[in-house]
């Protein structure tokens, strides 16, 4: 190829690659700025392209509204219960997955998969019976128990991923040193666990914090997440207020993934 | 004999492990077990409302027998395959055109996964508010001159094809499977690549040879969990879906809330074919990878 052709491909591909980046930008900033304007817009009706008056009037009420808010603690009281109680069991469940041998450890991994691949609505549905035999339907322990089962799964096969690939000589240099089970814990194996108990922490809160299904089918209507909320609000046609909801919904996301990518930069595990 | 101690307390304690392992596997399976177990007695009428302690098929056949049942579940397969299909070819092309160093790369790479953290309640909605007869793209085309009144412009939302759900879905999912291609290529390309290169194989050949090969066999798991999930996905249904074709999940909650107590039984048959489409995925997926694998690099 001669030079003067090998240019040519180059401007085209820059041309193509510029073309990319500018759909991509549009299709992912577009969509959260629509989300913005419409959270703080007065009336706003076909054919105007942009809210005649801004307002801040949806949040004033969005923040006073007795239901959002208290949808909001709801939906904060279910996400940390399920990081916390999800690290809980899934540090020990994947210990114990990790520690099977050979064809066993496939298939307690797929058993762990089973609740993360099972879709929430068909999950709900059987859960919700088993609920209400014990009491729990329409509680918020039985969603947070609801919530639990796919969390625990996730994390389990999470933690079973970094037991397999944890360095057991350190445990057993300090237990060869004489230290207990409980130190060997306590100081060994926690400390190297501290990164990958921080990302489970935060997924167990986004599975709960996300969940949508089984906090309808097993809370019965009877108890309102932030989800439960925004979609109430969608389908009243109240635009505005569930844009202020929905933003609501996607700050602890957002902070999350932001801290994630930071922490996965600072060890240059994952490409930025 | 003394020497033999430890090793025999170190397998006594290995058993124990391994029974603490089972136990663990058993107790995740549970409610998954218990809820399909659960679901189909209620089919069947062996518990639940209606239930007559005595197992019966009529239900199951009443409800198998129904066509809105089928054509949900065609119709909910159309729209999971496609919306996959669409995040999938766009979430490889993010990748493979943006995966240098340089800054303009890193920029697309961070502006794909930007939807990540979005919550897929708050997708749908953003679905509706920009692909509605009353939506940003309809006042685009008013401002161009396209159309003249809402309802002259082309339904996206609630429309038999699903267009605008299948749009909204895709959107959603690449960002995610772009980030998984991103990182397949990055951690694991580079090196078979330049072999290639070495030997001779054009870009076009690198590319269909050997980064190809490498990134759908990476891709095809997060692919079959995506297709899973967009399948048995309620909320982004209810918000875009129209009412005839009606999707599975849809037909789950309506069946499930339904005033005749009668029929609120048929949710867990549709429960249980939303849960047979999930264990088919992974079914074929797992057969594809047994397949394929002694062929992988």
């Amino acid at each position: 190829m001669t030079a003067a052709a090998l240019d040519a491909r180059d401007a085209g591909m820059r041309a193509w690659r510029a073309l990319l980046l500018l759909m991509l930008a549009l299709s992912s900033i577009g969509p959260m700025a629509l989300l913005a304007l419409w959270s703080v817009s007065g009336a706003w009706f076909f054919p105007a392209l942009l809210p005649r008056t801004v307002t801040l009037v949806s949040w004033r009420s969005a923040l006073g509204d007795h239901a959002l808010v208290s949808a909001l603690g709801t939906s904060i009281v279910l996400a940390l219960g399920t990081a916390l109680i999800g690290c809980a069991v899934g540090i020990p469940f994947g210990r114990l997955l990790a520690r099977l041998p050979g064809w066993r450890r496939h298939v307690a991994a797929a058993a762990a998969f089973l609740p993360v691949a099972a879709p929430p609505l068909a999950l709900g549905t059987g859960l919700q019976v088993a609920a209400l035999s014990v009491g729990l339907g329409g509680t918020l322990p039985g969603v947070l128990l609801a919530h639990l089962v796919p969390a625990v799964g996730y994390l389990s096969l999470l933690f079973l991923g970094t037991f397999t690939l944890l360095d057991a000589r350190p445990e057993e240099a300090a237990r060869t040193l004489g230290a207990s089970p409980w130190q060997v814990w306590w100081r060994v194996t926690l400390p190297q666990l501290r990164r990958p108990i921080v990302e489970a922490a935060a997924i167990g809160f986004l599975i709960s914090w996300t969940q949508f299904a089984l906090t309808l089918v097993v809370g019965a209507g009877a108890v309102r997440t932030l989800p439960l909320e925004v979609f109430a609000n969608l389908r009243a046609g109240e635009d505005s207020a569930a844009a202020a909801g929905a933003l609501l919904l996607i700050l602890p996301p957002a902070v999350a993934l932001a801290t994630l990518r930071w922490a996965a930069r600072r060890t240059a595990v994952l490409p930025a | 004999m003394s020497r033999d101690r430890p090793v025999a307390a170190h397998s006594a304690t290995g058993r124990r492990h391994e029974w603490g392992g089972l136990l663990a596997a058993a107790v995740l399976a549970a409610p998954v077990l218990i809820g399909l177990g659960y679901a189909f007695g209620a089919s069947v009428g062996l518990v639940g409302a209606g239930g007559g302690g005595r197992a019966s098929f009529t239900r199951v056949a009443r409800v198998l027998g129904e066509r809105a049942m089928w054509t949900g579940l065609l119709w909910t397969l159309w729209v999971a395959a496609a919306a996959t299909a669409l995040a999938a070819v766009g979430a490889v092309l993010v990748a493979v055109v943006f995966r240098g160093t340089a800054r303009t790369d890193r920029a697309a790479r961070a502006l794909a996964a930007l939807p990540l953290p979005i919550p897929h309640l708050v997708a749908g909605a953003l679905g509706v508010w920009l692909l509605g007869q009353s939506g940003v793209a309809a006042r685009l085309a008013f401002a161009l001159g396209l159309i003249a009144r809402p309802a002259e412009m082309p339904a996206l939302v609630y429309d038999r094809l699903g267009a605008g759900l299948v749009l909204t879905l895709a959107w959603k999912e690449m960002a995610f499977l772009g980030v998984v291609a991103t990182a397949l290529l990055a951690t694991s390309g580079a090196a078979a690549e330049e072999a290639a290169r070495t030997l001779g194989a054009s870009p076009w050949e690198t590319f269909r040879r050997v980064t190809w090969p490498l990134l759908w066999r990476g891709l095809a798991p997060a692919v079959v969990a995506v297709f899973v999930f967009v399948a048995g996905n309620y909320e982004v249904a209810a918000l875009l879906a129209p009412s005839d074709p009606l999707a599975l999940p849809l037909l789950v909650v309506e069946r499930a809330t339904d005033p005749d107590l009668v029929r609120r039984g048929d949710a867990y048959v549709a429960s249980v074919l939303l849960l047979a489409v999930a264990g088919a995925a992974v079914a074929v997926h797992e057969w594809a990878r047994a397949r394929w694998e002694p062929l992988a690099p």
